[in-house]
């Protein structure tokens, strides 16, 4: 029994490989963007909205709302990247209803990728937003002794936020198959309807988690220039005192 | 639990493609078509907000007016009995004015009947009075009293005047027809022979004389000669008297009224 659907290898040409997590990924992918395309393609901006629409009207305001939840000050900055993670991990996790379906976030590659885009865009945002010198300040304090600890964290929940994720979708599968050689009708299918909530949990905790670590190092930030303006400020009230 | 770095980036770059073409395809339309609908949303709102403020406005300017017109409601009414008033008072002003000049014209109108009718009345009387006088004195006029009368007409005759007797003897004269002596009746001879030879001495000498009876003359003699009359009787007198009544009925019924109309006038 495959662990990983990378193992699963579909086709080989000249040392190239196409293994089902790929293959699946782009079919998650053209799933997303063929049925936003034919349901944007015909977009209502009056009273009369069809049903499609406003599927995808409440699942992108419900992103946002949960963006500005976390805390950020422009959720539409972070739409595109926040709300394409949970929907990706999402369609990807319920579709494993379908027979021969293997999900790619079940691959430690993709949660892996996933994880490196997160590492990638927290430092990115905060260095649109901030400067790089401000990011690169956030890592000695409050003393540079913190620096290496500073490393530690954010690498390991790197690596948490892609482990998570990885197990709690490969165990269902794993789980699943165990469960169908041994009791083949009824725990199957209800280890698969857990399946169903585990996985749109985990694409909520996996959006949550990465606007969580995006929203505190901006703020972080933020709040730390303002402590220095503020010492700045008192510093200057103290010499007029004198 | 093993990691295929090659899928891993294979992975990232699928990610990202998604991220853009998801960015492309749903989120810039929906956010965009949202945003849309939400400012059609908010004029619409603002609109219904401006038009309820409007109705607000003018509901509160039409309660204003009410109450005015409530607080006025009274001032109305006892302006508009004040006017009833008047011009009812006014009305009755002039209906009694009317009344009174319609009686007036009726009581005038009523006299003017009333002396129509008097005179009449006393026209007929003095008529009938005239007539029982005329009556009486047809019964009493006899042969013998005839003779008389005779016998005062031939003194009358030959007592004219100068200018009166010229006048009868030019006509006498023009004519050749007789002398025409008329009495109510017969007279007899001496009588006749009297009143022959008064008008033979006064009027012309030796004229023929004729005698005839005739009822119109009453209680005395109508002697014609050419176109001159001469008559004497009681019906003369009496056609005298009935002249002097009608005068007096005429003075008497249009003097008083003519005064009162006077004062009606003043």
């Amino acid at each position: 029994m495959d662990i990983s659907p990378d193992q699963w290898i579909l086709y080989e040409w000249r040392g190239l490989t196409l293994n089902a997590t790929i293959a699946f990924t782009w079919a998650v992918m053209a799933l997303l963007v063929l049925g936003s395309w034919v349901i944007t393609s015909r977009l209502s901006e009056g009273e009369t909205v069809s049903r499609w629409q406003v599927m995808l009207e409440v699942i992108v305001s419900g992103i946002r709302d949960q963006i500005a939840d976390v805390g950020a000050r422009a959720p539409e900055r972070y739409l595109p990247f926040i709300g394409t993670l949970f929907l990706f991990i999402a369609t990807a996790n319920l579709l494993t209803i379908l027979p021969g379906y293997q999900p790619p976030t079940g691959s430690l590659s993709t949660t892996a990728a996933l994880a490196i885009c997160v590492l990638i865009a927290v430092p990115v945002f905060t260095i649109a937003q901030r400067g790089l010198g401000a990011y690169l300040r956030n890592y000695i304090q409050p003393t540079p002794l913190m620096l290496p600890f500073n490393l530690i964290s954010e690498f390991s929940r790197t690596l948490a936020l892609a482990i998570r994720l990885y197990g709690n979708v490969m165990s269902g599968t794993i789980i699943v198959g165990i469960l169908i050689s041994v009791a083949p009708f009824f725990f199957p299918v209800m280890m698969q309807l857990l399946g169903l909530l585990t996985g749109l949990i985990q694409a909520y905790i996996f959006a949550v988690l990465a606007m969580v670590y995006i929203a505190s190092a901006t703020r972080a930030r933020r709040q730390g220039d303002d402590e220095d303006r503020d010492g700045a400020s008192s510093h200057t009230n103290t010499q007029q005192g004198n | 639990m093993q990691i295929d770095w090659l899928t891993v980036a294979a992975q990232i770059v699928n990610f990202l493609i998604l991220i853009w073409l998801l960015q492309r395809f749903l989120y810039k339309p929906i956010t965009r078509a949202m945003a849309r609908r939400e400012e059609r949303i908010e004029e619409r709102l603002a609109d219904a907000r401006a038009a309820r403020k409007d109705a607000e406005d003018e509901a509160q300017a039409w309660r204003d007016r009410q109450q005015a017109l409530e607080e006025r409601k009274d001032e109305i009414l006892q302006e508009a009995r004040r006017d009833a008033d008047a011009l009812r008072d006014r009305l009755e002003a002039e209906i009694r004015r009317q009344m009174e000049h319609q009686r007036d014209v009726f009581a005038e109108h009523l006299n003017d009947e009333r002396s129509v009718v008097e005179q009449a009345l006393r026209k007929r009387m003095a008529r009938h009075v005239l007539k029982a006088m005329r009556r009486i004195v047809a019964d009493f006029a006899d042969t013998e009293l005839q003779a008389q009368l005779a016998s005062r007409f031939a003194h009358r005759v030959e007592t004219l005047d100068d200018g009166q007797r010229k006048r009868l003897a030019d006509a006498a004269g023009r004519t050749h027809d007789p002398v025409l002596v008329e009495t109510g009746v017969e007279l007899p001879a001496p009588a006749r022979s009297r009143i022959t030879r008064a008008i033979h001495d006064s009027i012309a000498d030796g004229i023929k004389v004729d005698y005839r009876t005739v009822e119109d003359v009453l209680m005395g003699i109508r002697i014609t000669i050419g176109d001159q009359i001469v008559e004497w009787s009681a019906g003369e007198y009496l056609d005298r008297v009935e002249t002097i009544v009608a005068e007096s009925l005429e003075l008497a019924s249009h003097g008083p009224d003519g005064q009162a109309r006077e004062r009606s006038h003043a």
